[in-house]
């Protein structure tokens, strides 16, 4: 058609104002169907929240997890027990000994009266201490090993301490930490693949929604293209309705961990107060509060597009 | 404006909706498509804004040949035409003024724009003052007016009629028609399928005569008596 026809599409800047235009409209068109259907759509928001929720609340718990070992102590010493009978000579040869290991980096002896001042502080320590006739503790080698030992030479280290005819008890720490960290990692797959798992749930979610408003709109969409609407513009509102979903079940789910931050805090500032302040809870990252909606948003609009591909894009005469 | 080229429709599993038919309305021209029911009016109507497409001969319309038009194009082409449905086709769950406004909402028109014409066009069919109301408060009648006038509010080069006045009483009809002439008189092409025969001799306009598919007269204007 050209003609003086109105509605031909102008060009140019004013062509761009009436893209703006149409966005507008299908955008305040989107947010009114939704609104039509306030129980519906506040029940798939929730849903899709509350899945949402889970990987981010996994995340919070590793973070803190990971963050409560590390402040344990990043040492991988190997807290070495002598034998009671051991003299302050003899620890300290033997501390010499160890130190010309090529696997060991140093060597700290700890007195029995050094172990006893630091149980002391330990609250409710300290009057117990005080009833007993004598220092029962032994003299305690802190042993470092030297830096970049994998885990068999670690464990031939052990094995050679525990061997000395000196020692009573080898304990190590580093291996619990190995293990702690090893946990973590594993952790940290388990929410990725639970964050993937739900995210193309939510895909799956949105899209089977928007599916059936497509369909429960099939007559307002047949007479959309009958008087001239293109199949962009018809596509429209569904893609905003499925960004709306996302963006509102991003924006639940962060409201969910952030509930369970603040009903988690309480005990857990208990538990730091008794690591002397020493920690600190961690709540969840302000990029992660933003990054959740819109990654959400964007789930949202994939599980719309492929909806809409599927089910609206079909050819006309 | 508008060109048939020996058409010929044939509905999947059905008999031929449209023979071999072959006529031209030129830019401006107001002309009636009549016959029996089942003539196939509505069949051409829909083959000249392509919800159908034809399975022999040519179209064009707008100097356009309607067998090169592809899918995005025939948003287009029906965009620069002005349609009113025998069914209607209002969205029932829309006011009514929103219902006029779809194809400027669709141009892109700026809004205030778009209510000034939406408030236009209702004015002209006699329903000032009822866009805020749904389509299923109207009457049948009113409904058909709510279809013209979002036929008439994008003031498109050519608006095909499909019945138009089939809900209307006779004065009313007539007040219709009177509408579409002065739209014509304006510089609009005009073709309205209907087969109110008293009507058409009253209008006195060129009307293209169906029998079964076949063009079996095309009166002229002058000759209508
Ligand atoms: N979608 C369809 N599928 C099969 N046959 C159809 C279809 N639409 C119309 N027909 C047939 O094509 C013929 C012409 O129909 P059409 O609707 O064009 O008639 P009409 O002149 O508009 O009739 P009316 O005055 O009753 O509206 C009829 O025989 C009808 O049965
Ligand atoms: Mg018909």
């Amino acid at each position: 058609m050209n003609a003086r026809a109105a509605t031909t599409a102008p060009r140019g800047r004013p062509r761009l104002a009436a893209w703006r235009r149409q966005h507008a409209w299908c955008l305040r068109d989107s947010l009114h169907q939704l609104a039509r259907r306030p129980f519906g759509t506040a029940l798939t928001i929730v849903v899709m929240g509350l899945a949402l929720s889970l990987p981010l609340a996994f995340y919070l718990l590793l973070a803190n997890v990971q963050h409560l070992s590390g402040a344990l102590g990043e040492s991988q010493s190997v807290s070495v027990f002598l034998k009671p009978s051991i003299t302050m000579d003899t620890a300290e040869s033997l501390a010499q000994d160890l130190r010309a290991r090529a696997d060991v980096a140093e060597v700290t002896i700890r007195t029995p009266r050094q172990g006893l001042a630091e149980l002391a502080a330990v609250q409710g320590f300290g009057e117990a201490l005080h009833a007993l006739p004598a220092n029962p503790l032994p003299y305690v080698l802190l042993v470092q090993p030297r830096k970049g030992l994998d885990r068999a030479q670690a464990g031939a280290m052990v094995q050679a301490l525990r061997a000395l005819p000196q020692v009573d008890l080898v304990q190590d720490d580093g291996q619990w930490r190995a293990r702690l960290d090893a946990l973590i990692a594993l952790g940290r797959r388990a929410t990725l693949l639970l964050a993937v798992l739900l995210g193309a749930a939510a895909v799956l979610v949105i899209g089977n929604t928007v599916r059936l408003d497509i369909r429960t709109r099939a007559d307002e969409i047949a007479v959309q293209q009958l008087v001239g609407a293109s199949a962009s513009f018809v596509r429209r509102p569904y893609l905003y309705e499925g960004v709306w979903y996302g963006l509102a079940a991003g924006i639940v789910a962060v409201l969910l961990v952030l509930l369970l931050e603040a009903v988690l805090a309480a005990p857990v500032r208990e538990l730091v107060a008794s690591y002397a302040g020493r920690l600190q809870f961690g709540g969840l990252p302000s990029t992660a509060l933003l990054l959740t909606p819109l990654c959400a948003a964007a789930l949202g609009w994939l599980g719309a597009w492929l909806a809409s591909t599927r089910h609206l894009l079909r050819p006309s005469p | 404006m508008i060109r048939f080229d020996s058409v010929s429709k044939r509905y999947p599993g059905g008999r031929e909706a449209l023979s071999n038919l072959s006529f031209r309305v030129e830019t401006g021209e107001m002309a009636f498509v009549t016959g029996h029911s089942g003539a196939g009016k509505t069949t051409l109507l829909k083959l000249i804004a392509l919800i159908e497409r034809p399975t022999g001969g040519a179209i064009e319309v707008g100097g356009q040949n309607l067998a090169r038009v592809k899918r995005g194009g025939v948003a287009r082409l029906r965009r620069g035409i002005g349609m009113v449905f025998q069914d209607h086709r209002l969205l029932m769950d829309r006011s009514v003024a929103d219902n006029v406004a779809l194809p400027l909402v669709i141009a892109g028109m700026p809004r205030e724009e778009r209510a000034r014409r939406v408030r236009a066009a209702l004015d002209k069919v006699g329903l000032g003052g009822r866009g805020g109301d749904a389509p299923a408060a109207l009457s049948a009648g009113e409904q058909q007016r709510v279809g013209i006038a979002r036929a008439i509010a994008g003031r498109p080069a050519l608006i095909i009629a499909d019945e138009p006045t089939g809900n209307l009483d006779p004065q009313l009809a007539e007040e219709i028609m009177r509408l579409f002439v002065g739209l014509r008189e304006a510089g609009t092409t005009i073709l309205i399928a209907s087969h109110d025969l008293p009507l058409l001799k009253r209008m006195k306009q060129r009307a293209i005569v169906l029998d079964h598919g076949r063009l079996i007269d095309d009166v002229p204007a002058s000759e209508v008596a």
